[in-house]
């Protein structure tokens, strides 16, 4: 089933496996006529044929639309783990972000506690924090939608 | 919203599932059969896994690499005090065995499914399991430290050729080395400790005598964790791969009724000195030459192989876990030693035994099992499972009980002949080569037998032809 040039899908899911374990923040693998994208913050660029090749498919729907978009698109932050979502650093202090803010992809929206360690939340995008579909001191799962970005695309 | 978790007391208790696969079904099956409430902790490749649709609840505690899911204490800890579980089980592998889970649990009032913290200390690493099995009487390998590499070669006559050295901080198999004679000892002892030093961070070694013609039994124990041993029997394990179990059957077979009291009495005797808690298997070489018995080592959690012991006495060693460590009375008979039926487990995994047992992950398209008496299967798998990449390879396990040994080996060859799992390929076609072989079917194979044997067979049917 597996020639010179087409990687299995287990190929794949080994790349995919390994690029995710390591520290990459995006990375694009191409062998043959197949290409492979990954980002954590979700701005996906949309797909690039590598080949004299139909034109470029549109990017997969899903919560991270293509960048090429005109309008305004929106990005979920995932919660980076299982925990409790904290919006403030500590009780009674002001949140780390207003709703309605500007945030930059290093801007840190909340935190996660585990077990009493804290792990901050980045946006990961350019854009406005325009909600949090969870409350302040809420129990969340690995992965579980936190906030949403509103990004301002290239007009 | 604030649920009300284990302050309630006419609620059912929550048993947190922290595993996958065949034994997170196993064990949300027990927590049903008590009345209790699974509730499965799952990577982001597991939830939508079978096991996670039989559970009342999922939490899904982090990404499919498992370094960042289901081996983290504290995201285990965490998701425990989320589904307010009255009990965590970690079924085996993972964090089965690592004090760390148990003391956080500990820490929050939340039961552990296994032993105390301490003796999974005590047992944890083979210098201490050593020491803890010498001064309760069960007999070891004879052995010796080695205080100066450089004259190691000095010490192996005490011991007898061939031996290993090993790793004092060694496991999981790595770190031993089998050595033919004293040049070869004074040779590779350097070697060794200096490989010791890089992989444990400490090069000490001790060489032990090496049986090259031993079988593995096991002994099946339960602890109340007060001092009360309970015996369920032996199982023999001895077709492994490269360490790695491949079939499992109970009673162990042709043990002389002599060998089995030493096997049961000793494990008795580990069991008590530890005060052990719950389920664990005490392992055993028996060497077939001398029929002399040396301690390998404790698990200190349900094994994978634990349902042929349960299918010949009839009980539920899951189940006893949970019931005791919610503070119940374990249900647990006394059992004879030998138990009035055989029981043997074929483990099916997803590799390739034609092509070196490389893993052959992918999608399930159709499963279909045996059914008749005798006949368990345990397994995740369902039609349309796509088998992950990201976790072992076990896929199932078919154990099948019989009256006698020979019917056993008969109806397991049987049963294994009706499987159909299509879509990957599995190791089904070892099964059959090994039920069908004399050597087996005679019984009594050591460790070594199954490695030689399979590789040889495609030689042994060119023979044939010719």
């Amino acid at each position: 089933m597996t020639d010179n040039t087409t990687p299995s899908w287990q190929h794949l899911l080994d790349l995919v496996t390994q690029l995710d374990s390591g520290s990459y923040d995006s990375a694009f693998v191409a062998y043959g006529n197949i290409s492979v994208q990954l980002s954590r913050s979700g701005a996906l660029a949309a797909p690039v044929a590598t080949a004299p090749a139909p034109a470029p498919a549109p990017a997969p729907a899903s919560t991270s639309p293509a960048a090429t978009s005109p309008e305004p698109s929106e990005t979920i932050i995932p919660s980076p783990m299982i925990g409790v979502f904290y919006r403030c650093p500590s009780p009674g202090a002001p949140p780390f972000v207003e709703l309605g803010a500007r945030v930059e992809p290093d801007t840190t929206v909340g935190i996660v506690e585990v077990m009493k360690l804290m792990n901050p939340v980045t946006a990961g995008v350019d854009g406005t924090l325009t909600s949090f579909l969870v409350k302040d001191n809420e129990q969340v799962e690995y992965g579980q939608a936190l906030a949403v970005v509103s990004e301002v695309g290239t007009p | 919203m604030i649920e009300v978790g284990n302050g309630n007391s006419d609620a059912a208790p929550v048993v947190l599932v922290a595993n996958r696969g065949e034994i997170a079904v196993r064990i949300i099956a027990a927590a049903r059969r008590i009345g209790a409430s699974p509730v499965l902790a799952a990577s982001a490749a597991d939830s939508d896994s079978p096991a996670a649709r039989l559970a009342d609840r999922v939490i899904v505690i982090g990404p499919a690499q498992a370094g960042q899911s289901y081996l983290r204490p504290e995201l285990i800890a965490t998701a425990a005090l989320q589904a307010g579980a009255a009990v965590v089980h970690p079924g085996y592998g993972f964090l089965s065995e690592q004090p760390e889970l148990a003391e956080l649990l500990e820490r929050e009032n939340i039961a552990f499914a296994g032993p105390r913290p301490e003796t999974l200390r005590a047992v944890g690493d083979k210098s201490s399991a050593r020491k803890v099995a010498v001064a309760a009487g069960v007999p070891v390998a004879p052995a010796v430290e080695i205080d100066d590499v450089e004259a190691a070669a000095g010490l192996g006559e005490s011991i007898g050729y061939p031996l290993l050295i090993k790793a004092v901080f060694g496991g999981g198999g790595r770190g031993i080395r089998l050595v033919k004679d004293a040049g070869e000892l004074a040779r590779l002892a350097p070697q060794a400790a200096a490989e010791a030093q890089a992989a444990f961070g400490n090069g000490a070694l001790y060489l032990e005598r090496f049986y090259p013609a031993a079988r593995h039994v096991e002994v099946q124990v339960f602890g109340d964790g007060e001092g009360r041993a309970q015996i369920f029997g032996d199982r023999d394990c001895s077709v492994q791969r490269r360490h790695q179990k491949l079939i499992e059957e109970c009673p162990a077979p042709g043990l002389s009724a002599a060998t089995r009291a030493v096997l049961h009495d000793a494990s008795r005797a580990l069991v008590q000195a530890l005060a052990y808690r719950g389920a664990g298997t005490v392992e055993f070489l028996v060497d077939t030459e001398s029929e002399a018995v040396v301690f390998l080592e404790v698990n200190a959690r349900i094994q994978v192989e634990h349902p042929v012991t349960e299918e010949a006495y009839g009980i539920d060693l899951v189940a006893a876990q949970l019931r005791l460590a919610l503070g119940w009375d374990p249900e647990l008979p006394d059992v004879p030693p030998v138990p009035p039926a055989t029981v043997i487990e074929l483990r099916i995994n997803a590799e390739d035994p034609e092509n070196d047992f490389r893993p052959s992950p992918g999608t399930i398209s159709q499963v279909r099992w045996p059914t008749g008496p005798g006949i368990r299967v345990d397994t995740q798998l369902e039609s349309g499972y796509r088998f992950p990449p990201f976790y072992d390879s076990l896929m199932a396990k078919l154990i099948v009980r019989a009256h006698s040994r020979d019917a056993a080996v008969a109806a397991a060859r049987s049963a294994a002949e009706t499987v159909v799992i299509d879509g990957v390929t599995t190791t089904l076609p070892l099964h059959e080569f090994v039920l069908s072989h004399p050597d087996f079917i005679r019984g009594g194979v050591t460790t070594s037998w199954f490695g030689p044997t399979w590789e040889n067979r495609s030689e042994q049917r060119m023979e044939s032809v010719r």
